[in-house]
């Protein structure tokens, strides 16, 4: 029997493929949240005079 | 037997509001003929090609109804602001389900039994002796369907896209009841005896057991708001 | 937790990659098509650990109400859900030339794909509902009615390809596998199951930054 490996390649290829873009849109997901709490933190001064956390100072996600 | 009484109070109250307007009735009904019509011209004329379908066909056309019945079981209460009370309803709820779960049941038997003898009048089947087996298969697959339909109608009376998530939802997990019945229908149909697909309407009862027991666990969950 | 498991998967898949290219002999029967296998059979048995996952997640949310437990469950199905994808895509690649076609209605390919659909689903259901405290509960009896479904599925439609037929050529599980073979297939679903508790775990860290973010 032939040796196919194209179909071979083509397999791991879109496995590749489908776990990369999985990865990629989770690394999405947390750029749109670290960006959202940024925004609300600028966007919210401190009231009582005690200091608030902001984006800058929360630890970035891994 | 509180619970009991308040089960038969849920399926008297769907059954009477049913009774008076036949909304749903005449509209499954009128469906069913709708695809017995369909069935026949996208099928071709061919008699032989159309009595080996038939189960098939048959059984589409009971999930079909039981997918645009059992979407709207919650829709009276939703539509008449009437969720708050079933939100509200003392005791298990559970109860509620069940109660649901046999008036389904029951308008979809009576819809089955009708389009049944429409089927063998329109297609020239007999089905003699094969009619108590074919009961009860009929009866354990529409339990199926009934008691998973209750549960994801509940699921979907609030949401938006209800009608497109609904079938989108049910449709895979009635799979093995589709299977079951089909199989079970052909078998008999072609006079086998019942005894000879014991796996398929044993994995009816089987799937029935699971479907019931998972809507009375889980059901009062998906009332809590 | 996430990075170390993260680079644990990166490891795992090159020693995976290595043993199932490289050191994994050639197959008699199929040739070196086989070992698409390495990838496709793993890929279920992660897939279907995940939902296992879901199902018992989904199970301590409504007996506890943790909101941990219902991201996890959501987490763990969204992730099996991509492994059962690439699953059955490979396992249509491997089909065209073994088989000569992309796609059979046979037991095992016909169970997953109704599997996968049914938890496609479960992700609908999820994006459906606005309410997010409504949403964990009737995602929570959907992922267990949808787990407990898994195992009917595979019974139906296994008798439904193989009552009254022929056996097929193909039977399922081979009578003896050569040792570097299911060495390379263990090591691989390591790979795999090292891949897929990093994403559950990383998307579950997801939803909780996003609960937070949107609170």
């Amino acid at each position: 029997m032939p040796d196919n490996w194209s179909f071979v390649a083509a397999a791991y290829g879109l496995a590749a493929i489908v776990f990369l873009g999985y990865w990629r849109r989770l690394g999405r997901k947390e750029r749109e949240i670290t960006a959202l709490r940024a925004d609300r933190g600028s966007h919210q001064p401190s009231r009582t005079g005690h200091p608030r956390p902001d984006a800058a100072s929360r630890a970035p996600l891994p | 037997m509180r619970y009991a009484r308040r089960a038969l109070i849920v399926a008297w109250k769907d059954l009477v509001v049913e009774r008076r307007s036949k909304e749903t009735l005449n509209a499954l009904l009128f469906f069913s003929l709708a695809l017995l019509f369909v069935f026949q011209f996208t099928l071709g004329p061919d008699r032989e090609r159309l009595a080996a379908v038939l189960p098939g066909v048959l059984w589409l056309g009971f999930i079909l109804s039981g997918v645009l019945g059992l979407g709207r079981t919650f829709l009276v209460e939703r539509d008449n602001d009437c969720w708050e009370a079933l939100l509200l309803a003392p005791g298990d709820k559970s109860a509620v389900y069940v109660g649901k779960l046999a008036a389904s049941l029951a308008l979809m038997l009576v819809v089955e039994a009708i389009v049944l003898a429409l089927f063998t009048l329109f297609f020239n089947v007999d089905l003699g002796p094969a009619l108590p087996g074919l009961a009860l298969v009929i009866v354990l697959g529409t339990l199926g369907i009934a008691a998973v339909g209750a549960l994801f109608a509940a699921m979907t009376a609030q949401v938006r896209t209800r009608e497109l998530l609904f079938p989108v939802l049910l449709l895979p997990v009635l799979v093995p009841v589709l299977l079951g019945t089909v199989k079970a229908t052909e078998a008999l149909l072609l006079r086998e005896p019942l005894a000879s697909v014991a796996h398929w309407w044993q994995l009816l009862v089987a799937a029935d057991v699971v479907y019931v027991v998972a809507g009375l666990l889980t059901f009062d969950v998906l009332l809590e708001g | 937790m996430v990075k170390v498991l993260g680079w644990l998967a990166v490891v795992g898949i090159a020693a995976g990659l290595t043993m199932g290219s490289a050191v994994a002999p050639r197959e008699v029967t199929q040739g070196n098509v086989q070992r698409i296998m390495y990838l496709h059979v793993p890929a279920v048995w992660v897939a279907y650990l995940a939902f296992i996952v879901g199902f018992v997640a989904s199970v301590v949310y409504l007996a506890r109400r943790r909101d941990t437990a219902d991201r996890l469950a959501h987490a763990a199905c969204e992730v099996g859900t991509v492994f059962l994808g690439v699953n059955i895509a490979t396992g249509a690649i491997w089909g065209k030339p073994t088989w000569g076609t992309w796609w059979t209605w046979d037991a095992r390919l016909t169970s997953v794909a109704v599997v996968f659909v049914m938890f496609l689903a479960y992700l609908l259901l999820r994006q459906a509902v606005e309410d997010p405290e409504r949403g964990a509960r009737y995602a929570a009896v959907l992922g267990i009615v949808a787990a407990l479904n898994i195992p009917l599925v595979h019974f139906s439609v296994y008798w439904w390809r193989t009552l009254h037929q022929p056996p097929s050529l193909l039977k399922p599980g081979t009578s003896a596998m050569p040792p570097s073979i299911l060495a390379a297939l263990l090591i691989n679903f390591a790979a795999l199951a090292l891949l897929g508790a990093y994403f559950i775990a990383r998307r579950a860290r997801v939803l909780a930054a996003e609960a937070e973010a949107l609170a």
